[in-house]
């Protein structure tokens, strides 16, 4: 056991240079900077190099890729040069609201793909299964951004009913039915972003569930359809579906940068995409590696909790 | 019938919440919408130094001047302003009522501070060029030690500004307000000034403008509270809450009564105005020219004039305004705002033909040249790009962000880029800046006949000289065409459905009249 | 499912019997024909403004679907546009895929460091979520078609290199490979010749899926200001124009014909994908000798 936890938490060392590299490279090789957004191009040359010098962009790239990772091991990531303050206290104010809109709009959606998914294996081709593959396209086929807008045009403009942007009427919280009526638009496309993988996958794991040998043997020995979907088909896709769960990981923590960009949710989303239309690199760099640590961390305990639970685990992983 | 079931679904899940609506209490909220983020509350920290910082610190800081848009201006900070020293300076009587939002009345003492401590060399202010017009500066904007400094206390409520020329009150007030606020010095007397920008007081900023710091989520939300004791009246509401959207949703918040204003002036494109009233919304018409649109040229890799001016004569400057503007513009030959008192004969017509005989002597080689534009633009180059083509020009896209598209325009990456400013009612508005050799960002390759016009035109004495300087300088800039002006446009203005007195055009001079709004009454 | 008692030799000849997935297919080359040889056919130019129709024109008797803010002919650039998208799509997948496969194979055959390297490259990569990666990798490197189907593809490698790697795993030490490797056949036809087959059906009912998801990611990098070049069109671009809510509302003309292409085109790229996997599924044939 003792070995199987040490080489999991060894393959994880090299997992993590390469995230911290990856991140570093891609945002400091790019063209154009922060000096530049200097009053539309007409920033005078002493103001652009003294600015260049006190944010330490005139070193040498491997010291400040060494410089950018002591910092990031004390859990220090830099300040932002846009907001002038701890990029990691502009992340702490937005994971909130990140996790929240996406949480809940993820939630949403595996409340809808699990009983839906379901029912469409179940029954092939009924209605359920008609409305399965009509959810899935129009998840897979619609853009965000044109769900966001039709969303706002509809429920906002036309109807009144819902708000269009932020999270709060007046700025600050005052009560749960405002914050959840903010919350409705967003999370709904959230989750019919995340609809049709969640529904496809489930449909498909209880499809293989019900050609297993266990399933037969419980139809013989007398058990109803429903029995057998929900005690033993539902059961044995769980694994899978549980799997296509956690691969969205990663998108709940990022959030959805589209729709939080449109809404004008204040999460990591739209930190990271302003982070990269003003070339703030701490902040780029700051939400795109703490988000993939977090999934590194995630992912770390899963396998660990997995090979607890199931001796079998622990042999045949790389 | 598919997509019917998917809205049900999410019909179902508005129903209930739709029926409860926010709690009515009874403070009056004016929500706020921005496109963009301002960054930092301290202004003369601001790395990006845009409108959107300007537009924010506006209300927590106040200025000397309200600037309206046809360059007219009222008090603010200053009740009035008078010229000194044969034109050398400029005499501002503040208003003795300004105070603080920790109380402490606003003195000159306080405006002569906060100069010189911006321009003290050991602060790392960011904006400081801004201050460069005074004397006892640097070409940085920093003081230079031994000389005194432009910026002086006479008594109390009389503030001296000393130029390095000549300048009149309205030139200064119209070129520079926007960038001069009055900083609380009074709380940072035993700051180091090397240390001020560090000070946890600009997270929690203390001004003296028409509204107080309440909030700030940095990049998202700013909540701000009406300032009771202001010197031009309260605001009429208690709290501004100032929201980052994208700029596809503004115009949908306002009508869905989300939003009560957005920045800067609700702008409004002529093909949004019909869908904005039919929503409810009420249409204003821009009187004054508010947007100057140009071309950027590279001067060093479009090295002949007589290119450079083909390019000119190629482009189809109606169609291109009329596309932008929808009728709201006029096509233009000089960089001249129109209506302003100093003004161009020279015109422009489109001459496909003059085009081409003008590429045939500059020795064009039918090489592609790469035309830059943000992506909003896209259109508009696309059109570029077919008029350049039927004179044989050959051009590439590349769309960027506008950072990328300024710094590409600087290191000469890009022969062309579309750009827009807001015009100014100085002669030398747009030249001044753009000829120096600190700032040549169109590659001239001898900018000594720009600079000294532009150095004479500073300097002239009465009107008459002036215009006479002006016109010889745009004589230059026809002959040698270093930018194509293409015209100038008025804008649209979505009015609030909720909010009265706001004066919309004057906001493309970053300054709103909030101490006027008044919440509607329904 | 219960067909599989009848089952036809061939997976192609299976994927014939599928009704669904061969109309998915020739809906899909269809759309190819059409779009390839409308343009040329009916003289249609994409980049051309038509003045005297002006901007924003409705669809009338020259332009059948209408001018755009410039005054293009919308018909000509929903064409165009389907050959961007369709060739972002597929490209991107077919990238993804000549990188993945043999990545997979490489670490589940040969295994050791091979594989520990490999799967901590594509740990590295899956740890972000990939609208993060992808919009950043194009805003550095500049928008252009060129660039979205590069990063999209390199991005997409890993998936698909863990479909190919695990099924290699089962493969490598089953009894036929192990005669194959006792009999001195080199590595690579070993890999060729016989892990390759059995371990590429799972890659080939992914692919489909993938090119409908680049179709939808470029159209969300056309929102965000980072897509494909100006004049060119995609589907996604055109649909972009809907951000007005003038446009979303009074000229449905204008955004609708491209939304529905992208949707039919991803319908009919997942049903193709279900299609090869039914027709592919291993567990109703045997693995050939």
């Amino acid at each position: 056991m003792g070995r199987y936890i040490r080489r999991r938490l060894i393959t994880a060392v090299p997992v993590f240079f390469g995230i911290t590299l990856l991140v570093f490279l891609m945002v400091n090789l790019a063209p154009g900077s922060i000096t530049d957004l200097m009053g539309e191009g007409s920033a005078a040359g002493a103001d652009k190099a003294a600015l260049e010098a006190a944010l330490g962009l005139d070193r040498p790239l491997p010291l400040r890729y060494a410089g950018w990772l002591g910092d990031l091991l004390r859990g220090d990531l830099g300040e932002s040069y846009f907001y002038d303050r701890p990029v990691s206290r502009l992340i702490a104010q937005r994971v909130g609201p990140s996790l929240l809109l996406t949480g809940s709009g993820v939630a949403l959606a595996v409340a809808i793909a699990l009983p839906l998914g379901v029912l469409a294996a179940w029954k092939p081709r009924s209605p359920w299964d008609r409305l399965a593959s009509a959810l899935s396209l129009i998840s897979y086929g619609v853009p965000g951004f044109f769900l966001c807008l039709a969303g706002i045009d509809l429920f906002s403009v036309t109807l009144g009913w819902l708000p269009t942007h932020g999270m709060y009427t007046f700025g600050t919280f005052t009560s749960l039915t405002d914050l959840l009526r903010h919350l409705v638009l967003p999370a709904g496309v959230v989750c019919i972003s995340s609809l049709g993988e969640l529904v496809k996958q489930t449909r498909a794991a209880c499809l293989e569930a019900l050609g297993q040998d266990y399933i037969v043997t419980a139809r013989a020995k007398g058990l109803t359809e429903g029995g057998v979907m929900v005690r033993h088909a539902f059961r044995g896709s769980l694994v899978p579906v549980l799997t296509t769960i956690l691969s969205h990981i990663p998108h709940i923590l990022g959030g959805s940068v589209v729709v939080e960009q449109i809404f004008g949710w204040p999460g990591m989303g739209s930190l990271l995409f302003s982070g990269i239309s003003q070339r703030d690199y701490p902040v780029v760099m700051g939400v795109t590696v703490v988000i993939a640590l977090a999934v590194l961390l995630t992912n770390l305990l899963l396998d660990l909790v997995y090979g607890l639970a199931d001796p079998r685990v622990r042999y045949g992983k790389g | 019938m598919k997509k019917l079931i998917v809205l049900l679904l999410a019909l179902a899940l508005a129903l209930p919440l739709a029926a409860c609506g926010p709690s009515q209490d009874t403070t009056a909220v004016v929500r706020y919408g921005l496109s963009n983020a301002w960054d930092t509350l301290m202004p003369y920290n601001s790395p990006s130094g845009s409108n959107y910082t300007r537009i924010v610190c506006d209300k927590i800081y106040d200025r000397l001047a309200y600037v309206h848009a046809d360059g007219s201006l009222d008090p603010r900070g200053a009740v009035s302003w008078e010229s000194g020293d044969s034109g050398m300076s400029v005499v501002f009587h503040l208003d003795e009522n300004a105070a603080f939002h920790d109380g402490t009345p606003v003195t000159a003492a306080h405006w002569a501070d906060t100069i010189a401590l911006m321009t003290n060399p050991d602060c790392p202010a960011l904006g400081r060029s801004v201050f460069n017009v005074l004397a006892g500066t640097d070409e940085s904007g920093a003081a230079i030690p031994g000389e005194a400094l432009g910026a002086e206390a006479v008594d109390a409520y009389t503030l001296r500004l000393t130029f390095k020329t000549p300048t009149t009150p309205e030139d200064f007030l119209l070129d520079r307000n926007r960038e001069f606020y009055v900083l609380p010095t009074h709380l940072l007397e035993d700051t180091d000034p090397a240390e001020v920008m560090d000070l946890a007081l600009w997270e929690a900023p203390i001004g003296s403008g028409p509204c107080k710091f309440v909030e700030e989520l940095p990049g998202s939300q700013l909540t701000l509270q009406a300032n009771p004791d202001y010197q031009l009246g309260r605001p009429g509401f208690d709290l501004l809450v100032i929201t980052v959207m994208d700029k596809s949703n503004l115009l949908p918040s306002l009508m869905a009564g989300d939003l009560d204003y957005y920045a800067f002036g609700g702008n409004l494109s002529a093909e949004s105005a019909q869908t904005a009233r039919e929503g409810g919304i009420e249409v204003l018409e821009g009187t004054v020219p508010n947007s100057f649109y140009e071309l950027m040229l590279n001067n060093e890799t479009i090295p002949s004039s007589a290119l450079r001016r083909a390019i000119d004569l190629a482009l189809d400057k109606q169609a291109l305004c009329l596309h932008t503007a929808q009728g709201l513009g006029e096509p233009t030959a000089t960089d001249l705002t129109p209506g302003t008192t100093y003004t161009s004969s020279l015109t422009w017509s489109r001459d496909v033909a003059e085009a081409e005989a003008l590429l045939a002597e500059g020795g064009y080689d039918g090489r592609t040249y790469t035309l830059a534009c943000t992506s909003n633009r896209s259109g508009l180059a696309a059109l570029m790009q077919q008029q350049l083509g039927e004179a044989g020009i050959n051009v590439t896209i590349a769309t960027v962000d506008s950072a990328t598209l300024f710094s590409g325009m600087a290191e000469g990456q890009y022969d062309m880029a579309i750009a827009s400013h807001t015009p100014g009612a100085l002669p030398l508005w747009f030249t001044e800046s753009r000829f120096s050799a600190g700032n040549n960002i169109f590659h001239v390759s001898d900018l000594t006949p720009y600079a000294t016009l532009i150095s004479q035109i500073k300097a002239a004495a009465d009107i008459g000289t002036r215009q006479a300087l002006v016109d010889e300088l745009q004589a230059l800039l026809a002959s040698e065409r270093p930018f194509i002006p293409l015209w100038f446009g008025r804008t649209l203005h979505a009015q609030s459905p909720t909010v009265d007195n706001i004066d919309y055009p004057s906001s493309s001079f970053s300054n709103e009249n909030v101490w006027d709004w008044t919440l509607r009454a329904d | 499912m219960e067909t599989h008692a009848y089952l036809p030799r061939s997976p192609w000849a299976r994927f014939r019997t599928d009704r669904r997935a061969m109309l998915c297919l020739s809906v899909l080359c269809l759309e190819l024909v059409l779009v390839f040889l409308l343009p040329p056919l009916l003289g249609l130019e994409p980049n051309v403004s038509d003045m005297a129709a002006g901007f924003w024109a409705p669809p009338s008797r020259t332009h059948w679907l209408g001018t755009d803010d410039v005054g293009r002919d919308l018909l000509a650039r929903l064409l165009c546009g389907g050959q961007v998208s369709l060739l972002i799509g597929l490209s991107a997948a077919a990238i993804s895929a000549a990188i993945g496969v043999p990545l997979g194979l490489l670490a589940g055959y040969r295994r050791g460091a091979w594989e520990f390297w490999l799967m901590r490259l594509a740990d590295v990569v899956q740890s972000f979520p990939s609208i993060v990666l992808v919009l950043c990798l194009v805003v550095l490197t500049g928008p252009s078609a060129g660039n979205i189907v590069l990063v999209l593809g390199l991005l997409g490698w890993t998936g698909i290199a863990r479909l190919v790697y695990g099924n290699t795993l089962t493969v490598r030490d089953q009894e036929y490979i192990v005669a194959v490797r006792a009999l001195g056949a080199s590595r690579s036809l070993i890999l060729r010749r016989n892990v390759l087959p059995n371990v590429i059906s799972p890659v080939w009912c992914s692919i489909p899926l993938r090119a409908g998801r680049a179709i939808l990611s470029e159209s969300s990098l056309s929102f965000l200001g980072v897509g494909i070049r100006t004049p060119q069109a995609s589907w996604g671009s055109l649909i972009q124009a809907a951000a007005d809510l003038t446009v979303l509302t009074a000229r449905p003309w204008a955004w609708l014909p491209p939304a529905l292409c992208i949707i039919l085109t991803v319908f009919c790229l997942a049903g193709i994908g279900d299609g090869l996997r039914d027709a592919l599924d291993t567990r109703s044939r045997r693995l050939p000798i």
